[in-house]
């Protein structure tokens, strides 16, 4: 427990970042454990630069500057965070890589530290430069105090990669769920869950209170979650009461869609969802406002034809009371729709996206020497590099080497008469003599033999490829070179793991 | 010295895994196509017409910020290059793919452009600005808190919660002089102040509501306990909203509803808080009446209006016209009842664009014409027309569909909406006010018949 001063801020901390930095499963083999040292997902660099750091350039682009993300994963001292503005308190929470527990239970468990309006935001959400956080925040500010609205979510178009862009095992490309949102006013309607889908494969059922409060709406399936949640504190009283549900995208999210418009379940949590501290309610403000959108609170339009309203027509006091006739506290969650045409923005969660972003990135950039003399002297006259590749700090590249489209790591040793084309290599690879890459993804400390072919693969940190092996498609990892060693066949589809002499 | 070679587009690439990736550049290399003709249509264009194209470069920049009154100038000042200038811009617009969008080709407002563009909403937020005002700062510029009222009153609340209480535990360990204190306040609350103007200009009721607050904190007691300070100022700025809006409010209900009779026909502009709410309360009462609802663009603020008065039960009979109908419909109205934004010294009315018209149509046919405005609304200044002082609306509620995409800028078009006007005092026939009816030139007068110095 440590003993803060409290420094003499004249002005209250209005966001809390939560910053999820989980396992990484889809991402495997390039999570797991290296050795005895586990690869977390947040560190796996994007451009040589660790995953984490963009989600926290981010935060600090909005503004979110003394805050302390509380990350509950116990991160490895490899991240060398230069952002000391940022007060950062990790959280660990224990959990082993089989039982991966959901978010929900995490932030019902970290709770009692939780004490304002927060931001949940996972570790591999990267948005576009146009899509800074504080669209999400603005909106959030400004529904929650005029409209009473509990939550601002943010979907982006999904990129479906080309068919046979990335072979079948490499895993499918997760399919967006469908959502109903309303456009003029910017609020989510409706997720239809994999549960429901399971339910009634064939069709969406959607309520007619929905319907009747919001009747132009639009349907899509070509968004994808983000994951990025701008809440109130009052969310996590709901999600106390709530103890099944494990996953927030696709439990509690759907299950909090539904209070804006049903209204059993909203007179059941309203007391849950209501802000304890209504430290700035412009209530009155509003009632006097000339544009202000009351009349939609109106909207329970069969209830107001059959139950009038008396205290309509009562001139409003300073003083109020907690009347919530009328105006706000229209528990609403709103939705940012961030288009394809407005920027790409990606979920590093699975290897295609991984390697798309590396891809996106690329085209930015532009390749030139090294200016270090001793980084330059690595680097061999006769190698090819193409302008778009980002090559890492003291990485040997030997002569005749050709490099193309591709994201080398710090500290590699590439030999010479490679060829490496649109790969991403992480840090201390190695590759021998006449390796030929193409499409791959290495893990750290990887070694490739002379005059190795490999093609889209995917491999673990600290796996050796031996030489002359022609691999294509795989997903390479460690445990497979204890696996028996039955088929000796060097196939394509087969990577052999019989040779045990490893590398050379 | 030893270059790394360029590597152009791959060829006599090994076929076997190739297919998908040269697909996926194919249409990367359409898009550099794309682009390489673009640029060398731009410096084809360019080179041709180098003069114009030099003053059509920075000019477009320039154009792309705020307009100002030099620039405008400078921009009529060119006219002679303006029509080569014009098929270039064309030219360069098209190619200006790497500019980016933002790079609108509009020469800025020819009237008007003092008032300044309404800024967009800043992503960053300099200095520490109290999360309540921020919010504030959005709901203004977005137009969800608009009218004169709403706005004073949730200013007033807003700096009761950005009224910082560490400060006064700041002075804990000393004896707190209230010169320092109020200073310090004072200081404390002037970013604050520039956020909220920056996102809308400061209304008369604002100005006037935080004048009145800068007088009660340097007023305070000296030797009153920070708490006790504290709450004492929360407890004037709750007294000041009830007394001279609310309650200011609830005694103009009773005069205004005592000029209404069985069977009126009232006309009303636009939706004001104060109108509002004298209609309903007369309803309350039991008189019968109608309401015609005049309304105009961009805001459209008579619907909301209407809405409010049709939910009342048994609901008012309403019309709803736009301001072009006005002429028609004024033969047969009995009354009209308006809204303002602030009243000068000289007695004119400055309230939303389109009042001075219906006033002046009444006046016209003799309808008689009552404004209705709180004391806390009066200017000291002499307003003689609404150039002087005036708001544009943001484009975006110029779309001609709703929630369409805002109108690009174009060369030809600019879009202006000015919010206010000036209604001069000739065509009033009364103001009420909390203190009575009064004719508009003697407003001057009341602080002195009331015994104060100042409203």
């Amino acid at each position: 427990m440590d003993i803060e001063r409290e420094s003499t801020d004249l002005v209250k901390r209005e966001f809390l970042a939560v910053l999820l930095a989980g396992f990484g499963n889809e991402l495997l083999p390039l999570t797991s454990d290296h050795g005895d040292e586990p690869c977390p997902k947040s560190l796996l660099p994007v451009a040589n630069k660790p995953m984490i750091d963009y989600t926290l350039t981010w935060l600090e682009q909005a503004g979110i500057k003394v805050h302390r993300p509380a990350i509950y994963h116990h991160i490895h001292s490899g991240a060398s965070l230069s952002l000391s503005s940022l007060r950062i308190d990790l959280q660990t929470f224990d959990e082993s890589q089989d039982t991966s527990v959901g978010t929900c239970t995490l932030l019902r468990h970290f709770s009692s530290r939780i004490t304002e309006d927060f931001v949940l935001v996972p570790c591999d959400f990267i948005p576009s430069p146009s899509l800074p956080l504080s669209i999400l925040l603005n909106k959030f500010r400004a529904d929650a105090i005029s409209d009473g609205s509990i939550a601002t979510t943010c979907w982006f178009a999904d990129h479906k990669p080309e068919k046979g862009a990335f072979p079948e095992e490499w895993g499918p490309h997760p399919q967006p769920s469908p959502i109903v949102w309303d456009e003029a006013s910017g609020t989510l309607l409706h997720i239809d869950t994999p549960d429901d889908q399971d339910r009634n494969g064939e069709e969406i059922e959607l309520r007619m209170a929905l319907l009747s409060r919001y009747p132009r709406t639009k349907l899509s399936t070509s968004f994808q979650d983000s994951h990025v949640y701008v809440c109130r504190r009052s969310v996590l009283d709901a999600l106390h009461e709530k103890r099944h549900f494990d996953s927030f995208r696709e439990e509690f999210l759907p299950w909090l869609l539904k209070v804006q418009y049903q209204r059993t379940r909203r007179t059941k949590y309203a007391r849950y969802l209501n802000p304890i501290t209504n430290t700035t309610s412009q209530r009155l403000a509003l009632k006097h406002s000339t544009m202000s959108k009351e009349t939609s609170a109106s909207n329970d339009s069969f209830g107001t034809l059959l139950s009038k309203d008396p205290s309509i027509s009562v001139p409003p006091s300073p003083t109020d009371g907690d009347d919530d006739h009328g105006t706000s506290n229209s528990f609403r969650v709103g939705v940012i729709i961030h288009r394809a045409s407005a920027g790409f923005a990606v979920r590093v969660n699975t290897i295609p996206n991984f390697l798309e972003i590396n891809r996106r990135l690329l085209s930015q950039v532009t390749y030139s020497l090294p200016t270090e003399p001793k980084d330059r002297s690595l680097i061999d006259q006769k190698a090819q590099i193409s302008s778009d590749t980002i090559i890492g700090g003291s990485t040997q590249v030997s002569e005749r080497t050709m490099i193309k489209k591709s994201i080398i790591g710090r500290h590699c040793v590439i030999g010479k008469m490679a060829k490496i084309v649109g790969c991403v290599l992480l840090d201390h690879c190695v590759i021998e003599d006449g390796a030929k890459l193409e499409g791959c993804i290495l893990g750290k400390n990887t070694k490739v033999g002379a005059k190795a072919e490999l093609s889209r693969c995917v491999t673990q940190a600290g796996y050796e490829v031996s030489a002359g092996e022609t691999v294509k498609g795989e997903k390479l990892d460690v445990s497979d070179w204890t696996a028996a060693p039955d088929d000796d066949d060097d196939d394509d589809d087969n990577a052999s793991e019989d040779e045990d002499d490893g590398s050379d | 010295m030893p270059v790394p070679t360029k590597i152009e587009a791959p060829s006599g690439a090994p076929p076997a895994s190739q297919p998908s990736q040269k697909s996926m550049t194919k249409a990367e290399r359409r898009e550099l196509q794309e682009r390489q003709r673009a640029a060398k249509l731009a410096q084809k264009s360019v080179a041709a017409s180098s003069n114009a194209g030099k003053e059509a470069a920075p000019s477009k920049p320039k154009a792309a910020s705020a307009p100002s009154q030099k620039k405008s100038g400078d921009a009529s000042g060119s006219g002679a290059a303006k029509s080569s200038l014009a098929k270039d811009a064309s030219n360069n617009a098209s190619a200006a793919v790497d500019d980016g969008a933002a790079k609108s080709v509009s020469r800025g407002l020819r009237i008007f452009s003092h008032f300044g563009l309404p800024k967009p909403v800043g992503h960053s937020i300099k200095g520490d600005i109290h999360p309540a005002i921020i919010r504030l700062g959005l709901l203004f510029s977005e137009f969800r808190i608009c009218g004169a009222n709403a706005r004073c009153i949730a200013t007033l609340t807003a700096f009761k919660t950005a009224c910082p209480p560490s400060i006064f535990h700041s002075f804990d360990y000393a004896t707190p002089s209230h010169n320092t204190l109020s200073r310090h306040l004072m200081t404390h609350l002037s970013p604050q102040i520039t956020h909220l103007v920056a996102a809308r200009p400061m209304s008369v009721t604002m100005g006037n509501a935080i004048r009145q607050l800068k007088l009660e904190i340097s007023g305070s007691d000296i030797d009153m306990i920070e708490q006790d300070a504290k709450d004492a100022l929360c407890h004037k700025i709750d007294n000041y909203i009830r007394d001279r809006i609310i309650i200011a409010d609830e005694v103009i209900q009773e005069l205004a509803g005592k000029k209404i009779n069985e069977g009126d026909v009232i006309l009303t502009y636009a939706r004001s808080s104060v109108v509002e709410k004298i209609l309903l309360n007369a309803h309350e009462e039991g008189k019968r009446f109608s309401v015609i609802v005049v309304d105009s663009r961009p805001l459209l603020e008579g619907k909301a209006l209407l809405k409010t008065l049709t939910n009342t039960d048994p609901p008012i009979p309403c019309t709803y016209a736009l301001l072009p109908a006005l002429p028609s419909l004024m033969t047969e109205v009995t009354t009209v009842l308006l809204g303002a934004h602030s009243l000068s010294a000289n007695g004119s009315v400055y309230s939303r664009a389109g009042t001075a018209l219906v006033a002046m149509i009444a006046k016209g046919h003799s309808v008689p014409v009552m404004v209705c405005c709180e004391t806390y609304k009066f200017s000291e200044g002499v307003m003689l027309d609404g150039f002087g002082k005036n708001e544009l609306a943001p484009p975006r509620f110029s779309n001609p569909i709703k929630h369409s995409q805002p109108l690009a800028p174009t060369p030809n078009l600019e879009i202006l909406n000015p919010l206010y006007d000036l209604t001069p005092p000739s065509c009033i026939t009364a103001v009420v006010t909390e203190v009575g009816l009064i004719p508009p030139s003697s407003i001057s007068s009341i602080p002195l018949a009331l015994g104060r110095t100042n409203l």
